[in-house]
């Protein structure tokens, strides 16, 4: 447990030097600032556009986080070398992994509740109210974050960061339209494109089950039951995701 | 038991698209308990490859090794080896000290064994000075001693270094020779690449020569060179130019470098009777060298030829 949190406290604090933090911090702010902007075109609906533009913005800029460290996350580490003393310690392979996926996301946790307080004293400050669904919205997002981390840390320990980001956002996408997979004309039935795309629905994780943006804008309570299927959903999918990515990595020659 | 035993062992790389590149073909090494092996070979002969292999970080296609009796992909191997990667490369953003708790950390130490190690290494490796500053902006030699330093965390019984002395200025490879006799006075085993004869000469007890991926000769470095001499040098001054010819007409080469006039002869009996012949002569006898083969010699003439080209360094 000590060397899994010294790979993890090491990789927060190189995290916390990396430049693109700060960058997508400062867009964060921009645009968590910047939505009042769109609530005055929407007469008497600005607070809800902002809280609903502070968890898109808190969604989007952890994500683009998740990806950007997350991929270069093993791949840094094989590149620059420094992987070599640190493999050849008598630990086994998967606690580097899983430190290096914990310093990520202790990063990510910081992310969440930095961008969570801003736009939480933004709201405050423009006379609305927080109910407790707007938190219940931003940990779903942080869930959600758990899964594209591992999901990244994942193709970092197979290739390249660009590769890798690029598979990421493509199925960050597709994971946020999977019924689109089901739902095809006609002309798809009984083909081989038809299979695969049903592969596709049932292996790219339905990231639309963690958003609670519209819930939390209106203010409109969701099931206790439901919050536990998604917090049990992300948990599973992220560690099928941390297993193969040790997996992975444990052959792997560096 | 000893130190390191490999069996055939052998790595192919394969990448999609690119040819197979055979590194290493059916090594058989056995390194005895508190040995100094060097191990040489010329650039992309395999060194790394298989120092890669005993420290874990590749997987070999054929055959297996052991440390102390432990296969080395076992963590109770990674235990009893410490290693100095090619160039080592640590976390810029750290500082020595910082880079030493890691590593302590890592190896499952607690903050008093790990403020012990720093105190002991510091000292040993001279860090003292530097153990606030990142490592960012290090020289090569800073660097060479961090890594030097993290190897040894843990005082583990097997050294692997791969080229420990490449890079440095003659004061700092004369720091390192001395670190490692150092440490096989402390009876640890060491195992170390190199391509600079005169590194090994000095510290190895037994050297292991590589050749394109295959061990062609290991053994102690007198019996590989043999207790022959390879010739006699004579050294004389005080002769006549007819002498000169004389003597110039019988050796093997000859120079000379103001007074003294240096003639070689591959046979000794031919050496002898040149000293005569320049006391005879009247000249005066300065010096008479028996010429030993060195590993260069040797490495040069186990290296098929078409590989004599490239320059030995
Ligand atoms: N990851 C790799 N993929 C493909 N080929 C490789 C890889 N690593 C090494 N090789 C090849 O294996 C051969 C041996 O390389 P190795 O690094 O072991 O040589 P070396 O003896 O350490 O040389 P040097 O003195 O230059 O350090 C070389 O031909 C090299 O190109
Ligand atoms: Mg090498």
């Amino acid at each position: 447990m000590n060397r899994i949190l010294a790979v993890a406290k090491n990789t927060f604090r190189e995290a916390v030097r990396d430049k693109v933090l700060y960058v997508l911090l400062f867009l964060a702010a921009v645009s968590i600032f910047g939505s009042k902007a769109l609530g005055w075109i929407s007469i008497g609906q600005d607070i809800k556009i902002v809280k609903d533009i502070s968890l898109a913005s808190t969604s989007i800029f952890g994500v683009l986080v998740a990806i950007f460290i997350g991929t270069s996350l093993v791949y840094k580490e094989i590149d620059k070398r420094t992987l070599y003393t640190i493999i050849s310690q008598p630990m086994h392979r998967w606690e580097f992994l899983l430190g290096k996926y914990l310093g990520l996301m202790g990063i990510l946790a910081v992310v969440t509740v930095v961008m969570t307080g801003v736009s939480a004293a933004y709201v405050l400050l423009l006379g609305g109210s927080l109910e407790p669904i707007y938190f219940l919205a931003v940990l779903l997002i942080f869930w959600k974050l758990l899964l594209i981390t591992a999901f990244s840390l994942l193709l970092s320990s197979l290739t390249s960061p660009i590769l890798g980001a690029i598979i990421v956002f493509f199925v960050y996408l597709f994971g946020h339209a999977t019924g689109v997979f089901l739902d095809l004309p006609p002309q798809f039935h009984g083909t081989f494109a038809e299979k695969v795309l049903k592969v596709a629905y049932y292996a790219i994780p339905n990231l639309g089950n963690f958003d609670l943006r519209a819930e939390a804008a209106n203010g409109v309570a969701v099931s206790g039951v439901y919050v536990a299927w998604v917090l049990a959903y992300g948990l599973a999918y992220t560690a099928v995701l941390l297993l193969l990515a040790a997996l992975a990595f444990e052959e792997k020659d560096v | 038991m000893d130190a390191i035993v490999t069996r055939g062992l052998g790595k192919v790389f394969k990448e999609i698209g690119k040819p197979k590149v055979r590194s290493l073909d059916s090594l058989d090494l056995t390194i005895r308990k508190h040995e100094v092996f060097g191990f040489l070979g010329r650039n992309g002969a395999g060194k790394t490859t298989t120092i890669k292999i005993l420290c874990s970080l590749l997987k070999p296609t054929a055959g297996e090794a052991f440390a102390f009796g432990e296969n080395v992909r076992t963590r109770r191997a990674r235990r009893l080896i410490g290693y100095l990667p090619e160039q080592p490369y640590f976390y810029e953003y750290l500082t020595p000290r910082e880079t030493l708790d890691f590593y302590g950390q890592l190896q499952g130490l607690g903050p008093a064994e790990r403020a012990r190690e720093w105190d002991k290494l510091s000292e040993m490796l001279d860090l003292r000075d530097i153990a606030a500053q990142r490592i960012k902006g290090f020289s090569k030699g800073m660097r060479q001693r961090v890594g030097f330093a993290v190897a040894l965390v843990g005082d583990p019984p097997l050294l692997i270094l791969d080229e420990p002395m490449s890079g440095l200025d003659p004061i700092g490879r004369r720091n390192i020779r001395e670190l490692i006799l150092r440490m096989r006075d402390e009876n640890k085993t060491l195992f170390f690449s190199s391509h600079v004869l005169a590194d090994v000469e000095q510290v190895c007890d037994r050297v292991g020569i590589l050749v394109k991926g295959r061990l062609v000769r290991q053994g102690r470095i007198d019996e590989l060179l043999g207790k022959k001499t390879a010739g006699v040098e004579v050294v004389a001054t005080g002769l006549d130019t007819s002498a000169v010819a004389a003597l110039k007409a019988t050796c093997e080469s000859h120079r000379a470098l103001d007074e003294l006039e240096r003639f070689t002869f591959a046979d000794p009996e031919a050496g002898n009777r040149a000293a005569r012949m320049v006391l005879e002569q009247g000249g005066k006898l300065v010096e008479l060298n028996p010429l030993r083969e060195t590993l260069e010699d040797y490495f040069m003439r186990e290296q098929r030829p078409d590989e004599r080209t490239g320059v030995m360094s």
